[in-house]
C-alpha cells in the first residue's frame, strides 16, 4: 500500500511537470484549445450547413437523430481531446526526454516505468478536459449550442474512458520507444482513432467492417453515451451494452497497451538502447 | 547581375533543392504521410457529408445549388488537396529558415555569394515534388474510390489556375520568411493563419454560406480564388475563360504581395544583420 502511494505521487509529481511545462508556452497552450474550433469544428459546421434545408440540417436527422449540428460536432471534440490526451501527450514527452538525453537517468530513479507514462497521460487527462470545457462552453454560448443540462453524465464516462486512454498513452509510449521518429504513426493513428469514433459524424455512414472497428473503441461508447444524454440521438447499442462495452474496451486497451510497454521495456534493457534517438 | 551569376545561382538553387530532397528521404516514415494524408483527411469529410446529406434528394440539391457541382467527393478531395499544397507552399520558405536557425547554418548560408532567392526558395522547391504527387494521388483516389475522371484538358486548366496562383502564394511564403527572421519562433502565427484559411476560404464548404463579412474577408485572400478555380475547372468543365477575372485577381494579388515580401526580406534581413541576430533563435 505505502509503495502504491509512493507511485502515485511520483505519477502526480510527473503530470505537474509535464503541465509547468505547457503552461510555460501560452500561445501554444491556447492554440491547443481553439485549434479544433478551427481545424475541425468551424468546416464541419460549414458543410452541414452547405447540405441544409431552411436552416436545418435534416439530413443528419436521418443519420444521427438530431438537427443539432453544432452540439453534436463539439461533443465530438469529447473524443478528438480524449484521444490526443492518449496519444500526444505521452508521444510528446517521451520523444522530448529523449531528445533532450534525460529519459535514462529519470528511469534510473526508483519510480517505476510504467508510472512515467501515468503521469504523462495524467496530464494529458487534465488538459482534455479542459480544453473539452472550454470548447463546449464556447459551443453554448457562440454557437447556440444545447447541451448543457444533462453534461453531467460526463463525469463517470470520463473515470471509465481514462483507463483506456491510459491504455493508449502506453501503446504510443512503446511505439517511440521502438521507432523514436514515431510521429506520422502518432499522427495517423490519433486520425483513424478520432475518425472512427465518430467524433465528426454518425459511424453509421461508414462501411459496416469498419462499424465493427469503432465498436472496438472506448471513445465511440463514450461519446454516445454523452449524446443521448445531451442531444437525446438514439443510441447506437441498447444504453446496458454501452455502457459495458465502454468498460470492456477501455479495460482491453489497458492490458493489451500496459504488455506492449513492458515487452518494450524489457527489450530496451537488454538491448541497451533506452539512449538513442 | 550578370549570365554567369545566375548560372552560379541556378547551380545553388539545384544544390538546396537536392539537400532539401536528400533529408526527406532520409525519414522514410515521412513519405508514408504523403500518401496517407491526400486520402485520409478528405476521406473523413466525405463521411461527413454523406452524414449531412442523410441520402436525401433535397439536401443533395441544396449542395448543388450552392456549390455548383454534384460531385461531393470532388468537391472535397480538390478543396483539402489545395490546402496540402497551400501548407506546403506557403510554410515550407519560412520553415527551412527556422530550420536553419535551430541547426546553427543560418549565418553561414548567409555568408555564401548566394542569392537569398536560393535561400528562400531552394528547399521549398522540392516539396513542389509531393505537391505534384499530393495532386496525383487525389486524382487516383477520386477515379478509383468515386468514378471521377480528371483528362488532360481539366489538369492543364488546372496548371494554368496553379501558374497564376504561385506568385501570390510564394510571396505569401517569403513573407513569413521575414518574420522567421525578424521573430523567430512563429508557430501560433503559422497556426493562426492556417486557421483563417481553413475557416474562411472554402476547403471544405463554398464561401456562399458564410456570413457577409466573413465572405470580405475571403475574397480577400488568394487561397479563396485558386481553390473555388481549382474546383472549377476540374468538376464543372469551366474554361480558363470563364474564370478570367478570377485569374486576373489572383494574378494582381501575386504583384502587390510579391513587391511587400521583397521589401519587408530586405529590410528585416538588413536588421538581422545590422543587430547580429541571424543566429539568434
Amino acid at each position: 500500500m505505502g509503495e502504491l502511494r509512493q507511485e502515485a505521487r511520483a505519477a502526480w509529481a510527473i503530470a505537474r511537470k509535464e503541465l509547468q511545462v505547457f503552461a510555460r508556452y501560452r500561445l501554444n497552450a491556447v492554440n491547443q484549445v481553439i485549434q479544433p474550433l478551427y481545424q475541425t469544428l468551424i468546416p464541419g459546421v460549414l458543410l452541414g450547413a452547405t447540405f441544409a434545408i431552411g436552416g436545418q440540417a435534416v439530413g443528419l436527422a436521418e443519420t444521427a437523430g438530431t438537427t443539432d449540428i453544432v452540439g453534436y460536432l463539439f461533443l465530438g471534440m469529447l473524443a478528438l481531446n480524449l484521444a490526443s490526451a492518449g496519444f500526444w501527450s505521452v508521444a510528446f514527452s517521451i520523444k522530448q526526454e529523449l531528445d533532450a538525453g534525460t529519459l535514462e537517468p529519470a528511469w534510473l530513479t526508483p519510480t517505476r516505468r510504467e508510472t512515467f507514462v501515468v503521469g504523462m497521460t495524467a496530464a494529458g487527462l487534465v488538459l482534455a478536459v479542459i480544453a473539452t470545457v472550454i470548447l463546449v462552453l464556447i459551443g453554448i454560448w457562440l454557437f447556440g449550442a444545447d447541451l448543457a443540462p444533462r453534461l453531467l453524465i460526463a463525469l463517470p464516462v470520463l473515470a471509465i474512458s481514462a483507463f483506456g486512454v491510459l491504455g493508449i498513452g502506453y501503446l504510443v509510449g512503446a511505439l517511440v520507444l521502438r521507432m523514436r521518429d514515431a510521429n506520422f504513426f502518432v499522427d495517423a493513428a490519433d486520425f483513424i482513432f478520432v475518425a472512427l469514433s465518430g467524433a465528426a459524424f454518425p459511424i453509421v455512414v461508414l462501411p459496416d467492417l469498419v462499424q465493427w472497428v469503432s465498436y472496438l473503441l472506448p471513445t465511440t461508447h463514450a461519446l454516445d453515451l454523452m449524446r443521448v444524454s445531451a442531444l437525446d440521438t438514439p443510441p447506437l447499442l441498447p444504453l446496458p451494452i454501452e455502457w459495458l462495452l465502454l468498460v470492456v474496451t477501455s479495460a482491453a486497451l489497458l492490458v493489451v497497451g500496459r504488455a506492449a510497454w513492458l515487452r518494450t521495456e524489457h527489450r530496451l534493457r537488454v538491448r541497451g538502447t533506452l539512449g538513442q534517438h | 547581375m550578370n549570365a554567369a551569376s545566375v548560372i552560379a545561382d541556378a547551380r545553388a538553387f539545384w544544390a538546396a533543392t537536392r539537400k532539401e530532397w536528400r533529408i526527406l528521404r532520409r525519414y522514410p516514415g515521412n513519405l508514408l504521410s504523403f500518401i496517407f494524408w491526400p486520402i485520409a483527411l478528405p476521406l473523413a469529410y466525405v463521411f461527413q457529408a454523406q452524414a449531412f446529406s442523410g441520402g436525401r434528394d433535397d439536401t443533395m440539391a441544396a449542395f448543388m445549388e450552392r456549390t455548383g457541382t454534384n460531385e461531393v467527393a470532388g468537391f472535397l478531395f480538390v478543396g483539402w488537396a489545395t490546402y496540402m499544397w497551400l501548407s506546403i507552399v506557403l510554410w515550407g520558405p519560412g520553415t527551412a529558415l527556422r530550420t536553419e536557425q535551430i541547426r546553427g547554418s543560418l549565418e553561414a548560408i548567409f555568408l555564401t555569394p548566394a542569392s537569398r532567392l536560393v535561400v528562400l526558395f531552394g528547399p521549398a522547391i522540392s516539396q513542389l515534388v509531393w505537391a505534384v504527387w499530393i495532386f496525383v494521388v487525389v486524382g487516383v483516389a477520386l477515379w478509383i474510390g468515386f468514378g471521377v475522371s480528371i483528362g488532360p484538358v481539366e489538369a492543364l486548366r488546372a496548371l494554368t489556375v496553379i501558374v497564376v496562383g504561385v506568385p501570390a502564394l510564394y510571396a505569401i511564403g517569403a513573407l513569413f520568411g521575414a518574420v522567421v527572421l525578424r521573430f523567430g519562433e512563429v508557430h501560433a502565427l503559422v497556426q493562426g493563419v492556417r486557421g483563417l484559411f481553413t475557416a474562411v476560404c472554402g476547403m471544405s464548404f463554398p464561401i456562399i454560406v458564410l456570413p457577409d463579412w466573413a465572405q470580405v474577408v475571403a475574397l480577400s485572400l488568394p487561397p479563396t480564388y485558386l481553390i473555388a478555380d481549382l474546383r472549377a475547372v476540374l468538376l464543372t468543365g469551366s474554361g480558363v475563360g470563364r474564370i478570367l477575372g478570377d485569374l486576373a485577381i489572383l494574378a494582381g494579388m501575386g504583384a502587390v504581395l510579391a513587391v511587400a515580401a521583397v521589401v519587408a526580406f530586405r529590410r528585416t534581413e538588413l536588421h538581422a544583420r545590422r543587430g547580429g541576430r541571424l543566429a539568434q533563435y
